[in-house]
């Protein structure tokens, strides 16, 4: 499970049918610190996560297939959490 | 699932038998940059990515594509296939915090 901000959303009309049990928005990962880290990812979400919002997303594909009800589903990334603060405290 | 750029075709010679038919992307995963908007060309820096194409994509478009071994889940028998492009991108609605 990784922490990231909600930084958009994107459309796609060709996609695969999975895709269209929620909406796909752009994640971009954090470090500790709250900094960015890398280029974005997608992530389905059916939680409603909105713009800039804290969130931890899952890369378990297993579990993204079971929540899209479909075994082909080449889908990876979904947002399990909104998250309300996160504070890392490590010295 | 990463956003690419679309920047050509791979065509097979020989392959794994499980791979005939196929078609093959060459995609260039966009930068944080090109998601704000800044143009496709210079490429991002990074590995370009071969990638199976699962939507009918074609040069100088923008596709979502998945890597490991989801990648291989929408085929009906196991295949060898470790990206695989699931959908072609109409718009990106990118909005970083300032």
């Amino acid at each position: 499970m990784q922490l990231a901000r909600i930084e958009g959303t994107i459309t796609s009309a060709a996609c695969h049918p999975s895709m269209r049990r929620g909406r796909t928005v752009i994640c971009q990962p954090l470090d500790a610190d709250g900094r960015p880290e890398g280029a974005p990812v997608l992530a389905l979400d059916q939680l409603g996560a909105g713009l800039h919002q804290l969130v931890f997303f899952t890369t378990d594909g297993s579990e993204t297939r079971r929540l899209v009800g479909d075994d082909h589903s080449p889908l990876r990334n979904h947002i399990q959490a909104i998250v309300d603060s996160a504070k890392a405290s490590a010295t | 699932m990463r956003l690419g750029y679309v920047i050509g075709k791979a065509t097979l010679g020989l392959s794994d038998p499980a791979l005939k038919g196929g078609r093959f992307l060459l995609v260039q995963p966009l930068s944080r940059e090109q998601f704000a908007g800044a143009p496709m060309l210079p490429l991002a820096k990074g590995a370009t990515v071969v990638v199976y194409d699962g939507i009918g994509a074609g040069e100088g478009q923008v596709v979502g594509f998945t890597e490991g071994a989801e990648a291989a889940a929408p085929f009906p028998v196991p295949t060898p296939v470790d990206a695989y492009a699931s959908a072609l991108i109409d718009q990106i609605h990118y909005t970083p915090p300032a």
